[in-house]
């Protein structure tokens, strides 16, 4: 979610999702987690249970505080495997980010744990591909702490905005009236995607990356 | 019309799937010229909106079949224009439209001209499959995994209704004038051999090479002709085949990217198909890439690293001493209280840790709970399990000790030396030194061993142990079970009886207790009483028949005649030795029946004015049982049997129907003594049955020639008079008779 508001601040369409079968938060102890069902409870609705079952508790482990930021960045969590992609998300125009996302697809899928990305490809299998559309699918390692989280966000903003660099830039180049493609220089973004990942990982040594050319 | 314009067209079908039926049509027009005034802007929107439109979940397969023959000139118009993005949104809408093209097609088999077009957008992408820039070849990729799947047989699901079908081979007829099957089958097999070549090409194309396993998927999943051919290609795929080239930080991504797309698309096949034939193929391959991606990756890592033991306690200074012991901090372990103390804080060492405070009853499932134990067992480290047993033992043994202080004040003997008790050792091994164990099990042996448990029983927070409660017996279980029952104490019967002393005390006859010992008399007592009185005063006696009638009548006995029958079985299995079972049997019977007779009686001269019950009730249980005995033994009975005597001697009541099963087996001439016998002993013994003695003599006297002299010696002292008045009559007979018993004797 750090990430979602980061690039959602950064003007970059995003929607944000989770991969596990149910939302689970930090509970009294560490056997006992608060558990939601995705797509269905707000995250107005777990911030206010949770500020009446122990405020002191939640707000001193940053949770009350992380839940706060969240009902600001969307109403409700969404789960991977539930969505459909191409389906038009015309609902979720209050969510932040929402603007370029109207049409349900992204161009690309960044993770930030091993599971996630695996479980990504997976349903990407399930959900077989029927829209023939490419998605970049990226990992990014990151440690899920509050801390590592902050960092994480930028260093996901990061590859975003390189990503999107480079794209921008292959549409304008192409966009010269034919001449590049002319002189041979077809190249567009996809094929540079190797590179831009291999650059942003000498940027950030700590956070080992994977990639994946899937599709929707 | 500017974008915006479209934009907003765009909105209305994006906020309704069906809008793209009217409209596609309308934008048509604009891409087409767009793509005559080259106006870029447009033909990237239009391509973009086509892939939209034909991708759309929102828009239904039928309506999108209608619309693509439209769509197929522009189509091929935008594959000419020179931009990148144009042509991959137009090849990915191509893929989404040739399943519907093809679809139309098998059905209409005349339309040469849509075909036409389709087979020039399908040839224009096709060229461009080997030479174009990777971002356009990864949709010529998926372009022609939409064609494989078209052109291979599908399963059928339901052949008369082809509209619910994966758009297949299988829904295309043999003769079909416009795509003959054989072709189509035999370019779907040529594109795919071209598919598993780009795996098996050229690894730095990360891209493609992940673009192609992300699309094989499918393949292997809905075309089960293909997936042994596309499974068998992927376990060949070597996706650190780079590692031989520079490990540059592009090559290092990429090759964990490929290994990591190899793996997830597998690990999909082996998820779908759990007993997929590929499946043990599948496990050796993601084992041994596993094992080539540390050899790989860690290369780095692999200078020695340093053992990953506790360094607590040793010396920094030296080298590092793997198998040294680390001495435990004796500080942390917590003292027990004083006095008495539950299991509970015998166990805790760090009572202050959320473990200990953790009630494992929170788990609702205990699945997950298992889970975890199993996990935290599996991470347990050795050491330390052994420092926490020997600190529980230690406790445990100091508990020990003091109780049997408190048990044994009087004992100065053993000094129990401070130390022991207040230091916790170290060093403490399992095996301590002898002489202590011995002495620990001397003062054990002198000290009550119930003091130690029921010191702590209180403080033992146990819950109720409940048996969980059984289902309710259905009757004929209820039966099952009974008989079962039976034939277990006839069981343990027959095993005490070898060891039954024959030395028998005083009898105590019915007021003897049944289950005062344990050998055969007392069991014996026991059965018999079942059989009688289990019912007895729960129905009155006509009742009691009429019941035990209708069971029959269902197929089964009442508990009783099941007893009943079993004891009858016991005897007859060896009746000379079970004589005596046979009496007590028949005198309970005879008993139970008297005492149901009185009450009947009571309760009928309450009611009813007196009709009295004076005689043995025929139908009595014990009548019936005599006479079931006697039917079962007198056809075994030797002349000598002396079991017989004793039998009709000891059995409590005689009437005429009994005693005339004497009459009945001297018919049989060896057993005519035996039968006089017994009713001149009766005769003597009994006196109460003495006139039915002499009437049944007296008809044996009558009837059986053979046995008439034995009768005439005793009917002279009993009854003269039948001789008298007879004697002429018979006279012949007995001449007659006298020869054959003169040879029989």
């Amino acid at each position: 979610m750090e990430a979602h508001l980061q690039l959602a601040l950064a003007n970059l369409p995003t929607i944000s999702f989770g991969t596990g079968s149910l939302v689970r938060l930090p509970g009294p102890t560490i056997h006992q987690p608060n558990v939601y069902h995705f797509n269905s409870t707000t995250y107005s609705a777990i911030h206010s249970e949770l500020a009446t079952q122990n405020t002191p508790l939640y707000t001193q482990n940053g949770l009350l505080n992380m839940l706060g930021r969240n009902l600001t960045i969307k109403s409700y969590p969404e789960r991977f495997q539930d969505w459909v992609p191409g389906k038009p998300r015309l609902e979720h125009a209050g969510d932040q980010g929402a603007k370029g996302t109207e049409s349900g697809v992204v161009d690309v899928v960044i993770t930030c744990e091993e599971r996630c990305f695996d479980a990504v490809l997976d349903d990407l299998h399930n959900k077989g591909g029927k829209l023939n559309r490419p998605v970049h699918v990226f990992n990014v390692d990151i440690k899920d702490n509050h801390e590592e989280a902050l960092v994480g966000g930028k260093a996901i903003l990061d590859l975003a905005l390189s990503l999107n660099e480079a794209a921008g830039r292959a549409r304008d180049e192409a966009g010269d009236g034919g001449r590049a493609w002319d002189q041979g220089n077809r190249e567009g973004f996809d094929e540079k995607v190797p590179d831009i990942l291999a650059e942003w990982q000498e940027r950030w040594p700590n956070m080992p990356a994977l990639w994946s050319l899937a599709w929707f | 019309m500017n974008l915006s314009q479209l934009e907003s067209a765009r909105a209305l079908a994006l906020g309704e799937g069906k809008y793209y039926n009217t409209i596609l049509p309308g934008v048509l027009p604009i891409i087409t010229s767009a793509v005559t005034n080259s106006d870029l802007e447009i033909q990237r929107w239009g391509a973009d909106f086509l892939a939209e439109a034909f991708a759309a979940p929102t828009w239904s397969s039928h309506d999108k079949e209608s619309v693509s023959l439209s769509v197929l000139p522009i189509l091929k118009d935008l594959l000419e224009v020179k931009d990148t993005g144009v042509i991959k949104s137009s090849i990915q809408a191509s893929a989404s439209i040739y399943p519907l093209v093809y679809r139309h097609i098998i059905f209409h088999p005349n339309d040469t001209q849509h075909w036409q077009i389709m087979l020039a957008v399908k040839s224009n992408i096709l060229r461009r499959m080997d030479s174009a820039p990777p971002g356009v070849r990864i949709c010529c990729v998926k372009f022609v995994q939409q064609i494989i799947l078209a052109q291979t047989p599908g399963m059928v699901a339901d052949p008369r209704r082809p509209e619910q079908n994966d758009i297949s081979l299988a829904l295309v007829p043999r003769d079909h004038a416009l795509i003959p099957y054989a072709n189509l089958e035999a370019e779907a097999s040529g594109l795919l051999d071209r598919l598993l070549d780009i795996i098996h090409g050229d690894h730095s194309d990360a891209l493609l090479v992940t673009a192609t396993l992300n699309s094989l998927g499918m393949l292997i999943q809905r075309r089960p002709v293909v997936a042994n051919k596309v499974l068998a290609s992927v376990l060949n795929f070597n996706p650190l085949k780079l590692a031989n080239s520079p490990m540059t930080p592009r090559n290092k991504v990429v090759m964990r990217s490929m290994e990591r797309t190899t793996r997830a698309l597998l690990i999909n096949v082996i998820k779908r198909n759990p007993e997929g034939a590929f499946n043990g193929r599948i496990q050796q391959y993601l084992e041994r890439m596993h094992r080539m991606r540390l050899d790989v990756f860690d290369e780095a890592n692999r200078k020695r690293p340093a053992p990953a033991e506790p360094t607590d306690g040793l010396d920094p200074a030296k080298r590092q001493r793997v198998g040294a012991n680390a001495s435990i901090t004796p500080a942390s372990i917590p003292r027990l209280p004083p006095g008495p103390v539950s299991y509970r804080q015998l166990y805790t060492i760090d009572a202050d840790s959320n473990t200990a405070n953790f009630d494992v009853q929170a788990f609702k499932d205990p699945e997950q709970l298992l889970k975890i134990v199993l996990l935290v067992l599996r991470s347990i480290d050795e050491t330390k399990l052994g420092n926490a047993i020997n600190i529980v033992r230690s406790r445990y043994l100091d508990l020990s000790k003091d109780s049997i202080r408190t048990a044994l004040p009087v004992q100065p003997t053993y000094p129990v030396s401070v130390d022991d008790e207040e230091e916790y050792e170290p060093d403490f091994e399992p095996d301590f030194e002898p002489e202590d164990a011995e002495q620990l099990t001397n003062r054990l042996d002198g000290a009550p061993p119930e003091n130690i448990v029921r010191d702590r029983v209180p403080e033992a927070s146990l819950a109720p142990y409940r048996l969980p409660e059984a289902p309710p017996l259905t009757r004929e279980e209820a039966y099952n079970y009974g008989d079962m029952t039976v034939r277990r104490l006839l069981g343990l019967i027959s095993a005490t009886e070898e060891v039954a002393s024959k030395a028998k005390g005083t009898k105590n006859g019915f007021n003897r207790l049944a289950a005062n010992t344990y050998d055969r008399d007392a069991w014996v007592t026991i059965l018999s009483r079942l059989a009688t009185r289990a019912r007895g005063g729960l129905l009155d006696a006509n009742q009691l028949i009429k019941s035990e009638y209708h069971d029959a009548k269902k197929g089964r006995q009442s508990l009783s005649d099941t007893i009943r029958e079993a004891i009858y079985t016991y005897i007859m299995y060896d009746w000379r030795k079970r004589i005596d079972v046979a009496v007590n049997w028949l005198t309970e019977e005879w008993y139970n029946d008297r005492i149901q007779a009185d009450a009947t009686r009571l309760d009928a001269r309450e009611s009813v004015n007196g009709t009295t019950v004076d005689e043995l009730n025929p139908n009595s249980h014990y009548k019936r049982c005599v006479l079931r005995v006697l039917d079962g033994i007198v056809p075994f009975v030797e002349g000598s049997d002396k079991g017989l005597l004793r039998l009709m001697s000891e059995i409590p009541e005689l009437d005429k129907e009994i005693l005339q099963r004497m009459k009945k087996m001297a018919e049989d001439p060896e057993r005519i003594d035996l039968s006089i016998m017994v009713l001149q002993y009766i005769y003597m013994f009994k006196p109460p049955a003495r006139k039915i003695c002499i009437q049944v003599l007296e008809e044996m006297w009558y009837t059986n020639d053979r046995a008439k002299p034995k009768a005439k010696k005793l009917l002279v002292k009993w009854k003269p008079e039948v001789l008298e008045t007879r004697d002429d009559v018979k006279m012949e007979h007995t001449s007659s008779n006298g020869n054959m018993e003169a040879q029989s004797v």
